[in-house]
């Protein structure tokens, strides 16, 4: 049979242009991104997308700034290993933020479907904004609905 | 290690904590048997056709009824499960944010919100103000729970009477079931309290008239200051009157078959305050004030689970009357100072201003993943 054996988890790299962690809303993010230590044949997708999301108490919202779908014949030859390149416009919000019971995160997050279904995720976060972290109150109140 | 012993994940809302794979099969495993249970008791019932078996009150109907919607369930949540297979969360929000922003009268998408992430602002901008541009919406009317408390009070004390108007009668008839008088005290007494706390928020309602709160400007600006005005009617003397910005992080999840929010302040600042002070119904209390957004605020924030909402609220307490509180929104979006870089950033939380009440330990777990590159073996 063609192609690695799944075993060995693939190797994903996220590279953000000029090696920053803080970013300006409206600014321009420029990300790299790798794959390697798979066989060609056992990739089926990859995508990549630049995201906020919450953590905390509440569950999760996501939203998607950017995001784009690859598959094998989008690619030269077939191969969505090599290192790839693209640059997005930052948006004016949400602003990065760590509060008491939630934290807003923003991420660069590839995400790697190999065959039989697996996938392979991964993130790089960086900080939009520069707003301070809230103050940690005691809990105030509590609502129930059925 | 601890992979091995997990035989049955833990799920935290929409979120999982085990292997995505091993719960869409679970899932389609779950849902699968409840079609094939429910087609396979809709087929063992409607096999022998004997029509004396779907008569009311032999239960035929009935187990029909479940039959079939255990099939509709199982399919339904088969097809669902199926759709979610290989899309991943960042796909399905991509499709989702498209489906709504396409207009079915436009051949073209409609354009990106210039902020993201914030609460409309429709709203609070319909309503002009009479001395200011804007009147703001209160968010905790008194009107529905008014209602409510009248429908609850009107249906407990009719059943109350229907029941001790029964109760009375056996009694007269020599035929008095003092148990179920003994069950009619607590009853009566409930009914006796509804009414007493419906009578108490008719006076507090009628008794200090409505609060108006108006703004020169929205949406408000972190870092830049407006002019708000307050008018406060009724008829009394008022002990103290406080008009505090406040921003609160509110938080939804989902806990068994509850559904929990947890509301959080995070910032309050008192922009107004007197005290004793006399309303008169023809001579409402008026004030104007100046306010101002802190330039470090964190803007307001509107998801689907998490928000952050700033407001207004006008909080005073009088003779004879219990302490009120009115709440209006405010939308606030990001100002200069956050949504540029600082020169180095704030490695500590520190507070926005100095919380009064005694703190206790955060809950925020984990960190930001920073770094130039991030490369790694990562399992989904």
């Amino acid at each position: 049979m063609k192609g690695t054996s799944l075993t060995e988890e693939p190797l994903l790299s996220i590279c953000l242009g000029g090696s920053r962690k803080h970013y300006s809303a409206g600014e321009e993010l420029i990300v790299e991104y790798q794959i390697d230590a798979i066989d060609v044949t056992d990739i089926q997708a990859v995508e990549a997308s630049v995201l906020w999301l919450t953590e905390g108490k509440g569950e999760e919202d996501l939203g998607v700034h950017f995001f784009e779908r690859r598959l094998p014949a989008d690619a030269e030859e077939g191969d969505l290993r090599p290192l790839r390149r693209f640059k997005i416009m930052l948006p004016n919000s949400p602003l990065s933020y760590e509060g008491a019971i939630m934290r807003i995160r923003w991420c660069v997050r590839l995400r790697l479907f190999a065959r039989r279904g697996k996938e392979y995720v991964l993130e790089h976060g960086f900080t939009l904004g520069s707003v301070p972290p809230a103050p940690v109150p005691p809990p105030e109140q509590a609502t129930d609905e059925d | 290690m601890a992979r091995l012993f997990r035989f049955l994940e833990k799920k935290r809302g929409t979120r999982r904590t085990g292997s995505n794979l091993a719960g869409s099969v679970g899932e389609a495993l779950f849902f699968g048997a409840l079609f094939l249970l429910g087609v396979g008791t809709l087929s063992s019932l409607l096999g022998p056709h004997d029509p004396g078996t779907y008569d009311w009150g032999k239960g035929g109907w009935l187990l029909i009824l479940v039959a079939a919607s255990f099939a509709i369930m199982g399919g339904a949540g088969l097809i669902w499960t199926a759709m979610r297979v290989g899309v991943s969360a960042e796909r399905r929000s991509v499709m989702a944010r498209t489906a709504t922003e396409l207009d079915p009268l436009s051949d073209t998408l409609s354009t990106a919100p210039e902020y993201p992430g914030l609460p409309e602002l429709s709203g609070l901008i319909n309503s002009p103000g009479v001395e200011l541009s804007y009147r703001l919406p209160q968010t905790e009317s008194a009107g529905w729970r008014l209602l409510a408390s009248t429908v609850f009070a009107l249906i407990w004390n009719a059943v109350a009477c229907v029941i001790t108007v029964w109760a009375i009668r056996g009694h007269l008839s020599g035929q008095g079931d003092w148990l179920f008088t003994l069950f009619l005290f607590p009853f009566v007494a409930i009914g006796g309290w509804s009414v007493y706390y419906l009578l108490r928020l008719i006076v507090i309602h009628t008794g200090m008239g409505p609060t108006t709160v108006e703004v020169s400007d929205l949406p408000l600006h972190a870092g830049r200051e407006y002019r708000v005005a307050v008018w406060q009617q009724g008829h009394i003397r008022v002990f103290s009157f406080e008009v505090c910005l406040v921003c609160e992080e509110e938080a939804t999840y989902h806990q068994g078959t509850d559904c929990r929010t947890e509301v959080r302040e995070v910032f309050r600042r008192v922009v107004f305050e007197q005290a004793d002070f006399l309303i008169e119904p023809i001579q409402p209390f008026q004030c104007t004030f100046l306010l101002t957004i802190p330039a470090d605020a964190m803007h307001s924030f509107q998801g689907l689970h998490n928000s952050v909402q700033w407001r207004l609220v006008v909080r005073g307490s009088a003779e004879g009357w219990p302490e009120f509180r009115r709440a209006f929104p405010l939308v606030v979006y990001p100002g200069a100072a956050t949504s540029q870089l600082k020169a180095s950033p704030p490695a500590v939380r520190t507070p926005l201003i100095p919380y009064t009440p005694a703190m206790n330990g955060g809950t925020n777990q984990g960190a930001i993943i920073n770094g130039a590159l991030a490369a790694t073996r990562v399992r989904a």
